[in-house]
């Protein structure tokens, strides 16, 4: 085998795999903190994808910038998506089942009306610096992939320090490992969890641009993106930010190196063989964390 | 003074508690007993707002509490340290106490009330930053002792504090919530310890099957025939 292409796909895939941490971590959250699997998560990404799309195309605008200023957007409106839609379901007696059931209607939903808005053709995201590449030796590296590997690495960094040194973020944690004692010591449930749910749909609108910077994209690739959320979460551990980073490393540099290395046919074939075998050794993910 | 009224709480259709009254006057320490299943935890509970009683009343120095949120009790000074502990066990033992001083009218304050937990409990100063999951039985109930007196309690409720401790450690806690008492923090204690916690308080009461069966003072409970007899083993 050619080294320089493993590294060259090695490196590619970790590129990759920091972008579905990215778009994995809010999902994780959500299914950990508040019992939610949130099936249009990946869908609410896309949709950070197109209207950074559309900002850049019309205005201009970076990525980057629409990244940033998408996040307290989408922040805003997954509020209202929790008030009108999710909290009510929480309080169902099967709330995963509950809450993947409407989820998924809302991922058709968004589906719809991104082709209604954006049409079905694909898209691919072309900042001024689409055409730059940085070479270092042998090795190639497209300006936007790097930018997008960026982009994804400050959100996940983002959302740990979030989670490790803000009182709210704290507040996220404890309730997810003991809502009753979090009660008791002021945190309002309701608050915490519409504040996890609203964060974990804008880290996905930065996680999509992010992935958009790195492939192309149309308005049902959120189901593609969606397996990928399952993979990641389950590799590294409901609820875990560090697993859930690490599971996004191994996950994107499997199929880095199978897509260099394999038919086409064989990529997915590698990726879920590995799932099962992952599962069947570690049923608890990375970092065991049962109970 | 926490005055608890006539109060009912039903699980479903199961009254857990039914027509229970409770005072605990300023700076004193009131002990609540009762065997399993008598009420205690339930009682407690619905002080903090985390079950909703229904009919009756709750009042804190005048104010109606009834129907309030946990936070909400919470900021009014009422804390619990609730039964099994209830750690964050996936945090630290130092992330355990700021979450105790989680609400903004106690946050100011919350890096001189860790000393002073520290000062109280030295084992947790030694191990701020292991898992609070990982403690021994003891250290979490310490952890979990200060946790609550990061929240700045005026009203300190204490679900079975000495539950599987050893007998010395046991000693510790109860010693430690005495002197909180001395210093004029008013404590609501349960325990099965009865013979200890009636030595330790002033007044108690015993709940049975839901209800209050008998209250006055922890020395002339301590001496009545049928709480020897059911409590006492004597
Ligand atoms: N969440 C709940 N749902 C239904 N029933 C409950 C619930 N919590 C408690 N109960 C019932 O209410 C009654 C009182 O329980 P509680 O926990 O208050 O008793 P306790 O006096 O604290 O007992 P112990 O000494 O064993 O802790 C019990 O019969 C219990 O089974
Ligand atoms: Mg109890």
């Amino acid at each position: 085998m050619d080294a320089v292409l493993v590294i060259q796909s090695l490196i590619s895939g970790i590129m990759i795999g920091m972008v579905y941490a990215l778009l994995s971590v809010g999902f994780s959250l959500t299914w950990g903190v508040m019992h939610v699997i949130h099936i249009s998560h990946a869908a609410f990404g896309l949709l950070g994808a197109y209207l950074a799309y559309s900002l850049l195309t019309i205005y201009g605008i970076d990525p980057v910038v629409s990244a940033a200023a998408s996040a307290p957007l989408l922040f805003i409106l997954a509020c209202g998506v929790y008030r009108l839609l999710i909290k009510p379901v929480t309080k169902a007696k099967e709330v995963i089942v509950a809450s993947m059931i409407l989820t998924f209607g809302l991922a058709i939903i968004l589906e719809n009306i991104m082709a209604l808005i954006w049409k079905a053709d694909p898209r691919i995201m072309t900042p001024a610096y689409a055409s730059g590449a940085l070479i270092l030796g042998p090795f190639y590296f497209q300006h936007p992939h790097l930018v997008g590997f960026a982009l994804s690495i400050a959100g996940i960094a983002a959302v740990y320090f979030f989670l490790k040194k803000t009182y709210t973020g704290m507040a996220v944690r404890a309730a997810w490992q003991q809502p009753e004692a979090a009660q008791l010591y002021g945190v309002n449930l309701y608050r915490i969890s519409m504040i996890t749910f609203a964060l974990a749909v804008s880290t996905a609108g930065a996680g999509g641009i992010s992935l958009a910077l790195l492939n192309s994209f149309e308005p049902h690739s959120h189901n593609l993106w969606l397996i990928y959320l399952f993979l990641v979460v389950i590799v590294g551990g409901v609820g875990d930010i560090v697993g859930t980073a690490l599971a996004g490393l191994i996950i994107g540099t499997i199929t880095g190196l199978s897509m260099a290395f394999l038919p086409f046919q064989w990529v997915n074939l590698v990726t879920f063989g590995f799932l099962m075998v992952f599962l069947i050794f570690r049923p608890h993910g990375l970092f065991k964390q049962g109970a | 003074m926490l005055r608890v009224d006539n109060i009912t709480v039903c699980y479903g259709r199961m009254e857990a508690l039914r027509n229970v009254s409770l005072e605990v006057a300023p700076g004193e320490m009131a002990a609540l007993i009762g065997g399993n299943g008598a009420g205690k935890t339930t009682l407690l509970n619905a002080i903090s707002g985390l079950v909703p009683a229904t009919g009756g009343a709750i009042s804190w120095e005048g104010k109606a509490l009834k129907g309030f949120a946990p936070d909400r009790i919470c900021r009014e000074g009422i804390v619990q340290v609730p039964e099994g502990r209830k750690l964050f066990p996936a945090m630290t033992v130092e992330e355990n106490l700021v979450m105790g001083a989680y609400l903004p009218t106690v946050r100011k304050g919350s890096r001189e009330a860790l000393a002073h937990v520290y000062e109280i409990f030295p084992r947790l100063a030694d191990r701020r930053r292991q898992l609070a999951g990982s403690l021994s039985g003891g250290e979490q109930q310490m952890a979990a002792l200060g946790r609550a007196l990061m929240a700045r309690p005026r009203l300190l409720m204490l679900d079975e504090p000495s539950l599987g401790l050893s007998p010395k450690a046991a000693a510790e806690i109860f010693a430690i919530v005495r002197q909180l008492n001395q210093e004029g923090m008013s404590v609501l204690l349960v325990s099965q310890e009865v013979l200890e916690t009636l030595a330790i308080t002033v007044r108690g009461y015993v709940l049975e099957n839901g209800a209050v069966a008998m209250e006055g003072p922890s020395a002339a409970l301590r001496e009545d025939p049928q709480v020897k007899a059911s409590y006492l083993g004597l």
